[in-house]
């Protein structure tokens, strides 16, 4: 039902464009209407990739290109109809991006997006060297309908229209289900979805080939109505271009972006040559491109997220006025002494063995050993660049160790991928909090959720389950951008969480909270424990970590200089001259 | 500049007065009930993007040969109706190309006949769109490919690509044996990857290179724009042709070509060069490289302002700055009068009839192409088109062949070692 409703104004939007396409007599414009949902399916598959995955492809063309380029010569040497080439364009594009993801996901950012842009122009020259500068399409006068050459222009736009709506569709079931998630994650912080459990190798593989297939589908039916294939007209820069234009004009990372940005821009362009450049030729590209410099300039995130933030803010804003309910009640006041429970006594569940791993001639962790029992709770302190959060990185598999050994349940875990290890049950936040700002906690939570639930109904179960542990359920709906340090550290834990980890590791969890906001993390971990948790914690507050942990591990230079229980490890000479300093003595807690 | 076109303006309206004058005489008022004052053409072109100047030109060729069919009384048989020009930008990607063409037709519903297009990838994506609308189009792009779909309103007045290499190369053959006393017999070929510089190279290969005797020693193909000649002319020193074929289509490329051909000291006839294409006679050349440097350069092209074109290259001096005509104005400026015949022969402003009429025409030796009828085969290719060899001399490329229209005679550059 909820799903129905979110899809009635895309189904009324493509009836009532099928409504004026139909209405429209003058064949110019009705090139014009096919054109745009022919822009907008390539906008969305771009969109699908770098939209969600944050990964800028500056490349879509070579898909697009593949596409056109199977229609067009299919028809011409095997005398294949368009209604079938289409599909397999589809299966080329969908088998063109597998293969140049493979190679190109081992880069990011930049990185990623130049190389993407080689190869289209690659392509590019491999079709003028097999001698395809110019192909056309034959006329084919004898059964044009089973070669999709309509006399009917508003036929195309019609098929367009179809291909877009199916294109919307997928995208939509694609953004709702655990893909859309993990793509999410991955935008926002490819390192933290690995830890979440996300296979994100397999997860941007599976986005690039159908981006292509989706591309390689409309550069087919592009084909189609151009008529003319020649490698600049679909492999060129300007290709590639068009489809970053209408989806960051429109709104990046939704389905209406490349939607509302073709629907201005193809017209408009259009409009620009035919009136503008009829008088100054040459104006429209100037017109066009100060459009585009403007819109961006007040909408870096394009057109949709400008719009919808105004209508946001104008529907709740009376509400955000209204304050906030005290956000945990669940949370008791911290209690002033570390709760009892029984020490040294569980099994244990992971063991570090001589663990080393060097950055040239650093070394950032230096045979360390340890053994984190059942229900412990360790604390790992020491000063700046001492090693702790390396150590955390080789727990959770984002360093392979240089030598030694990570026992998870007496299996050696050493060296696995972070996915691996958080299904195997380590679960981690970060030093730097890296939310999914634009969904709402719940959302944030689900994508931690997804290492453990086989079924998207399994995976809101578990995060509403995670989220009423860490006392959020309140706010459970509102959106990470507005929430307070102190809620963001909880909802991080909680997505650590809904994994169902059996440890935790948690990374300066309580940095840059007041100290009561402190007090209130501190007994969620508290209760974490209680109920069985095993959890690793670095932190600097030793006020609030002496009442936390049962023991102390302290790094220094990447080794261990002391490991014991708070009470030892705090008086210890060589701790208090290397971490705590000679005034901790004066302010101890006794 | 603007007073200049003030005062053609000023002119054109005088002689228009005229003639409409003479109209409302009563010479033309039966006919005029039923003919329209006026019978639009269309021409598209590049008016924007990279191609604009080439476009540009086209318009100039089109203006001058509409403003003379008026002046000498427009379509008679239409009652005196005076020809307008409806100038579309094709821009500078195919799909514009094809999109303007679709605002051609769609919005210019009373054009009888276009001309236009220039790169024949636009003039392919153009005729898809100009022949399902039944709208006769003439076109100076040379692609095969362009009359080979089976399309019936295209009207190709130049030879097609491969022809062209196949007249020209030949008669450059006799002309450098009847220079040197002797025929060249290793052939050098440095190509770019345009889709008609491929189909010349093939139509070379595959017959005429045999037919001629020469033996192709060094074959480079580059992908404009070109960013460095040296490797490529380095190739060519060492290789030593008798002749060297250099197929640039870009100005740019074509100066860097040149530049480095004559600072290796293979400039000025010791390689005789040949071209096939305008660029590298197009006035923007002289803005590069000096005279000395394109001295003797030959270029075998589909058409060319020649022998009996004077009183034209004059005007098309005064009125646009143009040094000399290429093959765009005259083209162009052809076209107008082809159209004019077939209004002619047709006698209504029907596109439909225009085009039966350019299909049917026999409108005898023709003035403004080289060679052949004004008359069309069944596939829309001008019976017996011709070539034009051009050489670069004194700073002009000049017509040196076909003997009935060459403007000065051909030299061949003497070999100096």
């Amino acid at each position: 039902m909820q799903n129905l409703r979110s899809l009635l104004p895309i189904l009324v939007f493509t009836a009532l464009y099928a409504a004026l396409s139909l209405s429209v007599t003058n064949s110019y414009y009705q090139l014009v209407m096919t054109l745009v949902p022919v822009w907008a399916v390539f906008g969305l598959s771009w969109n699908l990739l770098s939209g969600y995955t944050g990964l800028i492809s500056f490349g879509h063309a070579a898909f697009f290109g593949i596409g056109a380029y199977t229609t067009a010569l299919g028809q011409i040497y095997f005398d294949l109809s368009p209604w079938m080439l289409i599909p397999i364009a589809a299966m080329l594009g969908g088998i063109a991006g597998f293969l140049i993801g493979f190679p190109t996901f081992r880069l990011s950012g930049h990185y990623f997006a130049l190389a993407m842009l080689a190869y289209p122009l690659a392509i590019l020259y491999v079709f003028e060297w097999l001698g395809f500068q110019e192909v056309t399409l034959p006329i084919k006068r004898d059964n044009p309908i089973a070669y999709m050459q309509f006399s009917d222009p508003r036929l195309y736009t019609l098929l367009a229209l179809a291909m877009m709506l199916g294109t919307i569709l997928l995208t939509r079931v694609i953004e709702k289900s655990r893909f859309g998630m993990a793509l999410l994650a991955i935008k926002q912080n490819e390192a933290a979805a690995e830890a979440a459990g996300i296979n994100t190798l397999a997860w941007k593989l599976r986005a690039i080939t159908l981006s292509g297939a989706i591309a390689g589908a409309i550069g087919g039916f592009y084909a189609v109505v151009l008529l003319v294939v020649t490698p600049q007209s679909v492999f060129g820069m300007l290709v590639s271009a068009q489809a970053l234009t209408v989806a960051m004009f429109g709104g990046v990372g939704t389905v209406w972006g490349p939607v509302i940005g073709s629907v201005i821009l193809i017209p408009l362009a259009e409009t620009l040559n035919a009136e503008a450049g009829s008088r100054f030729p040459g104006i429209q590209g100037v017109i066009f491109g100060l459009a585009i410099i403007s819109v961006i300039l007040v909408a870096p995130e394009g057109l949709f997220w400008k719009l919808r933030d105004f209508l946001r803010k104008r529907v709740t804003s009376p509400a955000a006025a209204t304050p906030s309910a005290p956000v945990q009640p669940a949370a008791a006041i911290a209690s002033r002494s570390r709760p009892e429970r029984p020490k040294g006594a569980g099994e244990v569940v992971l063991e570090v063995r001589n663990l080393s791993r060097s950055f040239g001639g650093l070394k950032a962790v230096q045979n360390v050993s340890f053994k984190l029992r059942r229900n412990e709770i360790l604390g790992i302190i020491g000063p700046n660049g001492a090693g702790k959060t390396t150590l955390f990185n080789l727990l959770n598999g984002f360093l392979r160790p240089g030598t030694g050994e990570i026992l998870l349940d007496g299996r050696d875990m050493s060296g696995r991928k972070p996915h691996e290890l958080c299904e195997a049950g380590i679960g981690r936040t970060f030093q730097i909090m890296r939310p999914f700002l634009r969904m709402s906690i719940s959302d944030n939570v689900v994508v931690g959720a997804y290492v453990r639930a086989r079924t998207d109904a399994e995976a809101k179960q578990l995060a509403t389950e995670a989220i009423t542990r860490v006392g959020l359920s309140d706010i459970a709906d509102r959106i990470a951008g507005e929430l307070t340090t102190k809620e963001l550290r909880l909802m991080e834990l909680a997505r650590a969480l809904a994994g169902q980890p059996r440890i935790l590791l948690l990374d300066e969890t309580l940095a840059g909270l007041g100290h009561d906001e402190a007090n209130e993390v501190v007994t969620v971990i508290q209760r974490l424990a209680r109920d069985g948790m095993t959890i690793a914690i670095i932190e600097h507050t030793m006020q609030a970590m002496v009442r936390l942990v049962d023991s102390f591990l302290v790094l220094d230079h990447g080794a261990v200089i002391v490991e014991g229980e708070p009470e030892a490890v705090t008086r210890d000479s060589r701790v208090i001259e290397a971490y705590l300093g000679k005034r901790w003595m004066a302010h101890a807690p006794n | 500049m603007s007073q200049q076109n003030n005062k053609t303006s000023k002119t054109s309206l005088t002689r228009r007065t005229v003639l409409s004058g003479a109209a409302a005489m009563g010479l033309s008022t039966i006919a005029r009930a039923q003919a329209p004052a006026e019978v639009k053409v269309g021409l598209i072109v590049p008016l924007s993007g990279i191609y604009t100047r080439p476009g540009q030109v086209m318009r100039m060729g089109a203006e001058m040969g509409i403003e003379h069919i008026n002046a000498q009384g427009g379509i008679k048989s239409l009652g005196g109706a005076k020809l307008k020009l409806v100038v579309i930008d094709c821009g500078d990607t195919t799909e514009k190309a094809k999109n303007a063409a679709q605002r051609m037709v769609a919005q210019e519903t009373d054009l009888v006949a276009a001309t236009g297009s220039y790169l024949s990838s636009f003039t392919l994506a153009v005729t898809e769109v100009t022949e399902r609308a039944e709208l006769p189009m003439l076109t100076l792009s040379y692609s095969d490919l362009l009359t080979e779909r089976g399309f019936k309103y295209i009207f190709q007045t130049a030879a097609p690509a491969s022809r062209q290499s196949e007249l020209g190369l030949p008669e450059l053959m006799k002309l450098a044996e009847k220079a040197s006393g002797k025929r060249p017999k290793t052939v050098a070929m440095l190509m770019d990857n345009t889709a008609t510089s491929v189909a010349t190279a093939k139509a070379l290969k595959e017959k005429i290179f045999a037919q001629e005797g020469l033996q192709l020693i060094l074959e480079e193909v580059w992908t404009p724009p070109l960013s460095d000649a040296t490797p490529l002319i380095q190739k060519v020193r060492s290789a030593r042709p008798d002749l060297l074929l250099f197929m640039p289509n870009a100005v740019s490329d074509a100066k860097l070509g040149l530049e480095k051909i004559n600072e290796f000291g293979l400039g000025q006839g010791k390689i005789p060069t040949v071209s096939f294409s305008i660029t590298i006679a197009e006035p923007d050349m002289l803005q590069s490289v000096s005279p000395e440097v394109v001295q003797g350069i030959m270029t075998i092209v589909a058409n060319w302002g020649s022998k009996g074109h004077e009183d034209l290259i004059a005007e098309l001096k005064a009125k646009y700055k143009e040094p000399w005509m290429t093959q765009n104005v005259i083209s162009t400026y052809g076209d107008m009068w082809l159209m004019k015949l077939a209004l002619e022969k047709a006698g209504k402003a029907d596109r439909r009839a225009v085009a039966e009429a350019f299909r049917t025409m026999d409108g005898g030796p023709s003035k403004h192409y080289p060679g052949g009828q004004l008359k069309f085969d069944e596939k829309g290719r001008r019976v017996g088109a011709g070539v034009v060899v051009v050489q670069w001399q004194s700073g002009v490329p000049v017509t040196v062949y076909p003997p009935d229209l060459a403007q000065a005679a051909p030299f061949w550059p003497k070999k100096s070692s």
